[in-house]
């Protein structure tokens, strides 16, 4: 038996350089592990310790996503093995083609009843994916996990909701994106990323997957982002009581307060 | 378990033959040259990749790197090649430069611009692909040390141990901190540098500096770029951007109270200064140490386990005209990669098995270079460089290019009574002309 | 003519949601038949009711909302961000092989293309993107809307058979709506404690304001509710004055607060991000000015 978890290499685009005309430089933002996806790993890490399962990472992405870098830094985090495609055609691709890729990388690994993913990805933040992953494989999703205890197909899963919260019991397969303080992931040391480095990963060719395209999307205009134009004006508060007066004569003059 | 020998290293096999900590220049490059010979090498980098911790880039001269990379210049992340060197004495109200620039220095290339979190990205998937055990995102934390000699690192809970532990982690090293192999290097002997990249247009760029293709331009600034703080700015043209910045000596910054935001801010309104910059975006900003002490500040650089190569070697140098690290950088790790390859084969990694690395890096260009310029740091202490020449020139070309209707004199008598108006006595010129020509 | 499929999953605020759809709307509704009733009166066209969920999660209806959606092949289907429209909204995207657009600005169909303006990579650029085909697009739902009084078109449907609720375990306390709050006061890392707090509250007290938090401080280390959270993946909030406490202004918080009227940041480093996008950056330590600040306007 199978657990799967879906993550993503992606750059922060707080490292991104933004032009004016809204062209994005990436050179100086890194792709890593996106930033809730260890959750997931960790989660599933400790569902499979206690039910005997395999935990297998899946990505989806641009040729890095293959990289000895991605896969070590994927699995030192507690998969057992990785399965990835790494393609051009998948370099920076939406939500759609990425969830329906990952539900056929699901479909082609077989044995799997439950797919984890994180709560939202660093460079996108659309929180879309699991759904999209579900719905391609005709599961039920369910979102904001906290905690989640049982087998596949016999599963208790806690849930936000609405400020409370929900317990849930799920006897079929079964995507769940797990809320980003579900657990506290792990810091990989040095003697995971050396083991991650002997892990078993597979490369699966673009080509063996079906039906991930969807319409072709084009980009007609770009423009920076919209912001409005601030003051910027910067207040010395080494003495608070005058810095204080200055703001608050300030914000009475702007009509604020 | 008996307690290993000094010069025989841990009892127990070792995980790796080499562990390199830091992934910049000096660190790839001993990483990469020992995987060649067919060493297992694991190079640790805190930043999650490397490169992630760097800031902005400036002038490489490249040949050294060449030695490594042969396809440097044609595959590497280069940003121009520079063909203009441009010395300014940077006054209030007038500047005074030495334009040079000069085909021989495009072909061969002798310098580059580079950015380095895309030059360290490039070197260290070099080293993956030459086999070197590539560990992001993990800081050290301890030297591990057993039988008076360094034995491998740890961080958090792990421990990794090898022959050779290479101390690769910048101008303030931990690693040979915790190693007793440095002290933490005096303030009188660190710079603090503040830097921006500033994008432009890639024509706009070419414009400003008379640049044609690839070719690129190396400001060295003096004056009142610093608020006359011991230091200079620099400006270097990348691509489509301008690394900008001040390099300033802590301790005259602490003395006359300024902060380092404060000048670098003045230097980039400067009236000489700002229609370089205009129009263009601050894609980075930051600051970091910069060790400009020169060969004072090489002191231990191997001792039992360890070697210690780059800034953390304090190989750095400030020659007033040039500010080099990288290539040095670059000649101590491939220094180090013999030493090392040496002392395993012989199987004697001690400090005595390890001297290879020392002998080598004097017998090349940069330690050689470094005792050329060992009195560079101390002149440029004279602050006399950062007001009051450049005050003296703008003045005596003042007198001779404003036609003021007072009838010309020789250029002679222009300095000499220049001169006598300027601070600088001329016993100060001589004796500061004669410490130049000697430090330098 | 083109059409807009709007989904709603329990949750009736569906305004900017009506406001935003091109051509004809129907709502599908996935819920009790009060939010049915409530979305017929919000200014839609028609309304197709999926029946009363009993014990299932609103998610199980997923399978059947993109069954009867391919069926009817709208130009455009809209969502809010909410969670169980998300999982709806995706099962339709992955039916119907559409694009998925967050974060968008403005939506248009132009000879049966589909024409979206959106924030993308977090927020840092925009975009506007044409498909031949449907789009999904996904944003924040609004308020409740009022207008009309559409037809509720009863389609029962079965949900997923594998997954019930057992338990649910209501608010403790009633959630706030950040984004009608007029004045915010957000705190971020520079918080040492969680006793803290109470600085920012009284600050927010003497303002008449909310408080408001940065992500680590609702998800890592829990001082303050989710609902609080302001950023790319929480509230999206527009009040008249957002004060920002040691926040260094990463991003993914920004993004949550762009559209404020006047933003004042404070923190001790100079050269933190968040000075770029604010009004007044006082450079010095939360703690004093925030008290300074509490004692001025007491």
């Amino acid at each position: 038996m199978k657990i799967a978890v879906a993550y993503k290499w992606a750059p922060n685009p707080q490292d991104a350089a933004v032009g004016a005309d809204g062209s994005v430089d990436w050179s100086r933002a890194k792709p890593a592990v996106s930033e809730y996806d260890p959750v997931a790993v960790e989660v599933g890490r400790r569902l499979a310790d206690a039910t005997g399962a395999e935990l297998v990472g899946l990505s989806v992405g641009g040729p890095d996503v293959a990289s000895p870098m991605a896969k070590k830094a994927a699995l030192s985090r507690g998969l057992d093995s990785a399965v990835v495609v790494a393609d051009d055609a998948l370099a920076g691709a939406g939500t759609t083609p990425t969830g329906r890729a990952l539900a056929a990388l699901v479909q082609r690994l077989g044995d799997v009843d439950l797919v984890l993913t994180g709560d939202s990805s660093v460079d996108a933040g659309a929180q879309m994916v699991p759904a999209v992953l579900a719905g391609a494989l005709g599961w039920p999703a369910l979102t904001d996990v906290v905690a989640v205890s049982g087998t596949a197909g016999d599963l208790t899963v806690e849930r936000a909701h609405a400020g409370g919260s929900q317990v849930l019991h799920v006897t079929g397969p079964v995507v769940l994106a797990v809320a980003a303080d579900a657990v506290v992931p792990r810091v990989p040391g040095m003697k995971d990323i050396l083991s991650a480095g002997k892990k078993p990963t597979e490369e699966v060719p673009l080509a063996d997957l079906a039906g991930w395209q969807t319409a072709p999307v084009e980009v007609v205009a770009t423009a920076g982002p919209e912001l409005k134009v601030r003051k910027g004006q910067v207040i010395d508060g080494a003495d608070p009581a005058a810095a204080v007066t200055a703001l608050v004569a300030a914000l009475r003059a702007d009509g604020v307060l | 378990m008996s307690e290993p020998t000094a010069a025989t290293g841990p009892d127990v096999e070792p995980d790796f033959d080499v562990i390199v900590v830091g992934g910049g220049i000096a660190g790839c490059v001993t990483a990469y040259r020992l995987a060649q010979a067919g060493r297992s090498v694991v190079l640790i980098e805190r930043g999650e990749a490397p490169g992630s911790k760097n800031l902005s880039g400036g002038v490489l001269y490249s040949r050294v790197l060449e030695q490594v990379f042969p396809d440097l210049l044609t595959s590497a992340p280069i940003e121009r090649r520079i063909t203009r060197n441009y010395v300014q004495f940077l006054n209030a109200t007038s500047s005074v430069g030495i334009d040079y620039q000069d085909a021989r220095l495009a072909e061969p290339v002798n310098a580059v611009t580079v950015l380095r979190a895309r030059l360290d990205a490039w070197l260290a998937e070099r080293c993956e692909e030459a086999g070197v055990f590539l560990m992001p995102g993990v800081r050290v934390d301890r030297v591990i040390r057993e039988g008076g000699r360094v034995v491998g690192v740890r961080a958090g809970d792990d421990e990794l141990r090898a022959h050779v532990v290479v101390a690769a982690d910048g101008v303030n090293s931990f690693v040979a901190q915790e190693a007793g192999l440095r002290e933490k290097p005096p303030t009188h002997h660190l710079a603090v540098g503040v830097k921006a990249v500033v994008r432009l247009d890639e024509r706009t760029v070419a414009e400003r500096f008379h640049l044609v293709g690839d070719e690129g331009a190396a400001y060295a600034i003096v004056g009142d770029c610093t608020l006359g703080v011991g230091g200079g700015g620099f400006l270097y043209t990348n691509r489509d951007s301008l690394s900008v910045g001040v390099v300033l000596r802590l301790d005259d910054l602490v003395k006359r109270g300024l902060r380092s935001t404060d000048v670098f801010d003045h230097f980039l309104g400067h009236r000489f200064i700002a229609p370089f910059l205009e129009g263009g975006e601050i894609a980075e900003y930051g600051s970091h140490l910069v060790a400009e002490g020169g060969l004072e500040m090489v002191g231990h650089i191997h001792t039992d386990g360890m070697v210690v190569v780059g800034d953390a070697a304090g190989l750095t140098l400030n020659t007033g005209l040039t500010v080099r690290g990288m290539d040095l950088a670059a000649a101590s790790g491939i220094a180090a990669a013999k030493g090392i390859d040496e002392a395993l084969t012989s199987g004697d990694t001690s400090e005595a098995g390890l001297a290879g690395y020392r002998r080598e890096l004097f017998a090349g260009f940069a330690g050689k270079d470094m005792e050329t310029y060992a009195k560079a740091p101390a002149f440029l202490e004279r602050t006399r460089m950062y007001e009051e020449y450049g005050l003296l020139l703008g003045d005596v070309l003042h007198s001779v290019f404003d036609h003021d209707l007072t009838p010309r004199r020789h250029l002679s008598q222009v300095v000499r009574s220049e001169l006598k108006r300027s601070p600088v006595r001329l016993r100060d010129l001589l004796s500061d002309g004669l410490a130049g020509v000697r430090a330098l | 003519m083109s059409s807009t499929y709007i989904l709603v999953a329990g949750d009736a605020r569906i305004s900017a949601l009506v406001a935003a759809a091109p051509g004809a709307t129907t709502a599908v509704v996935v819920g009790t038949r009060a939010v049915a009733d409530a979305v017929a009166t919000s200014g839609v066209g028609s309304v197709v009711w999926l029946g009363e969920p009993g014990d299932a999660p609103l998610e199980a209806f997923a399978g059947p909302v993109a069954d009867l959606v391919a069926a009817a092949a709208p130009d455009v289907v809209l969502a809010s961000t909410r969670p169980a429209d998300r999982v709806l909204a995706g099962a339709v995207a992955a039916r119907l092989g559409a694009p998925v657009h967050t974060m968008a600005s403005k939506v248009e169909v132009h000879d049966g293309a589909a024409e979206v303006t959106r924030a993308v990579f977090g927020g840092i650029a925009r975009q506007t993107l044409r498909t031949a085909g449907p789009v999904v697009v996904v944003v924040d739902g609004g308020t409740l809307g009022e207008g009309g009084s559409a037809p509720v078109e009863e389609v029962a449907a079965a949900p997923a058979p594998t997954v019930r609720v057992v338990e649910t375990r209501a608010a403790e306390r009633t959630q706030v709506d950040l984004g009608r709050a007029q004045r915010i006061v957000a705190v971020g890392r520079g918080l040492k404690a969680q006793e803290d707090v109470a600085v920012v509250e009284g600050l927010a007290a003497v303002l008449g304001a909310e408080t408001a938090c940065s992500r680590p401080l609702a998800e890592g280390v829990g001082w303050f509710t989710k609902d609080r959270y302001v950023g790319v993946t929480g509230q999206h909030v527009q009040p008249d004055l957002y004060v920002a406490l040691g926040i260094s202004g990463q991003l993914q918080h920004t993004v949550g607060a762009r559209a404020a009227g006047t933003v004042v940041a404070v923190n001790t480093d100079a050269s933190c991000p968040y000075f770029a996008e604010a009004d007044y950056c006082v450079v010095g330590d939360l703690y004093a000015i925030a008290g300074a600040l509490t004692d001025a306007l007491r």
